[in-house]
């Protein structure tokens, strides 16, 4: 009796532990298990239908699950896709297609470009308010031959058809420029100025979760001088959604 | 007489109305549970087949918990960069990496060094080429990864780690002389993982840039052997 008592919070510990945990049962013929989270990783562990797994983590496209003789082990989202929940539904896994390009929270992208002549790299997240509308944020650093500089930026972009592999944009923001003089240079002073921008360009789908994106923003410098600057840029780059 | 009379009557209207009850009059919808019993007598070869009963069971009420993403890996990382012109060097950087596919991911390096005498600067004695300041190397990448050969590696007879060998390049700016410089990455780096949450790398990178630090572009080849430790998340 005492020792029962005793062993019982021994199993109900790992127990309240797993019901944490997402439980899938097989519902296919069997479940394989690879040994690491890639194609090539061999199999040593099938689970049979009707058994069921719990679900560790993630990594990429792969979970790490864990059967219930308590082998761990590496099963691929298109075939997790395939188990079921407790109360019978189909788990739904994403894996990134062109109905999540157009319907997404959060992405993210780097690119590389020119602005005012001077060589661009730039990066970039943003927030879906909406499938079209978007809150960007950028950080861009410009590397020239008289200057270098960084510009600091947030906007709003409208993307005009989200759910087409291909969907123009159009956006408008303001941010902060930093310009500093080369050093080789008799030295002016480093300045800052507010600047505005609106850009045009476009999305391209690409594969699972990325695609390409290219734009073309005229940016308005706000100098301390009486006549504003007007300069050109245009980036292009990779971007991925998540 | 009259009694007789009475219950002929009586058996008369009590035929009726049962008669009535069996029959399917056009105002008559049968309910799931009589149409049920119904077709447990037979009554009517014609009608249509009785609908299933739905078992009264009350569904379990699943709550899919989040499954934590382990994509994103942080570490830092210590090796030698060869500064041209400046000697080698100690390095030390961090890195972030995203793993977007179990092919790819994205990189992002911030790494210092700090440029030694040149040769020149050495023979000439008292001769300065660069402030203490300039000497400063500072440099980041924007890093796109494939991992090229994916694999396991084996420790003994019971230990197995994934592992995989990856190309990467990418973009970036190397602070140096004073100047920012843009610059371009490239190299291949091997990395274990002797758990699940980290990874240990190796890697070698070239950051090539122009540079004219002494009056003429030239193009620097500045490569990098590393060692580093990262963490899962």
């Amino acid at each position: 009796m005492l020792l029962a008592l005793w062993g019982l919070p021994l199993v109900s510990a790992p127990a309240r532990a797993a019901h944490e945990l997402l439980q899938l049962f097989v519902a296919e013929p069997y479940l394989e298990l690879h040994t690491g989270p890639g194609r090539g990783y061999p199999v040593t562990q099938v689970v049979a239908r009707g058994e069921s797994v719990d679900v560790l983590f993630r990594r990429t496209d792969w979970f790490k699950v864990r059967t219930e003789r308590g082998v761990e082990g590496w099963a691929a989202a298109r075939e997790l896709g395939k188990t079921r929940l407790a109360d019978g539904a189909a788990f739904q896994v994403d894996l990134g297609d062109l109905a999540q390009f157009a319907n997404h929270r959060w992405e993210s992208g780097v690119f590389a470009g020119d602005y005012a002549g001077a060589t661009l790299i730039a990066a970039y997240s943003a927030m879906s308010i909406t499938n079209n509308l978007k809150i960007e944020v950028g950080l861009s650093q410009f590397i020239g031959n008289v200057s270098d500089g960084y510009i600091a930026d947030i906007g709003l972009a409208h993307v005009v058809m989200p759910e087409w592999r291909f969907s123009p944009l159009v956006d408008v923001g303001t941010g902060y420029l930093r310009v500093e003089p080369k050093a080789t240079l008799a030295r002016p002073v480093d300045r800052s100025d507010q600047v505005a921008y609106a850009g045009a360009g476009g999305r391209l789908y690409l594969t699972r979760r990325f695609f390409m994106r290219a734009e073309y923003r005229k940016y308005v410098v706000f100098t301390r001088t009486n006549a504003n600057e007007v300069n050109g840029e245009w980036r292009l780059g990779f971007a991925f959604f998540y | 007489m009259e009694t007789r009379i009475r219950l002929l009557l009586l058996s008369v209207v009590l035929a009726a109305c049962s008669g009535c009850a069996s029959m399917h009059w056009p105002w008559h919808h049968p309910k799931p549970d009589d149409s049920a019993g119904a077709a447990d007598t037979g009554a009517d070869p014609n009608a249509p087949p009785p609908p299933v009963i739905e078992p009264q069971v009350e569904r379990r009420q699943v709550k899919v918990p989040v499954i934590r993403a382990r994509d994103v890996e942080l570490g830092a990382y210590y090796g030698e960069l060869s500064i041209e012109d400046f000697g080698a060097q100690p390095v030390a950087g961090l890195r972030f990496d995203y793993h977007i596919s179990e092919d790819l991911f994205a990189e992002v390096t911030y790494g210092r060094a700090k440029g030694g005498r040149t040769s020149f600067e050495e023979l000439s004695g008292n001769v300065q080429l660069l402030s203490d300041a300039e000497r400063q190397f500072t440099y980041y990448n924007l890093s796109l990864g494939y991992n090229l050969l994916p694999g396991e590696v084996f420790i003994g007879r019971n230990l197995a780690m994934t592992s995989a060998l990856y190309m990467i390049g990418g973009i970036g700016n190397v602070t140096f002389a004073g100047d920012h410089n843009f610059a371009v990455n490239f190299g291949a780096g091997f990395r274990v993982l002797p758990t699940d949450w980290l990874a240990l790398h190796i890697d070698v990178q070239d950051l090539v840039f122009k540079s004219n630090d002494i009056g003429i572009y030239q193009l620097k080849n500045n490569l990098q052997a590393t060692i580093g430790a990262s963490v899962f998340f």
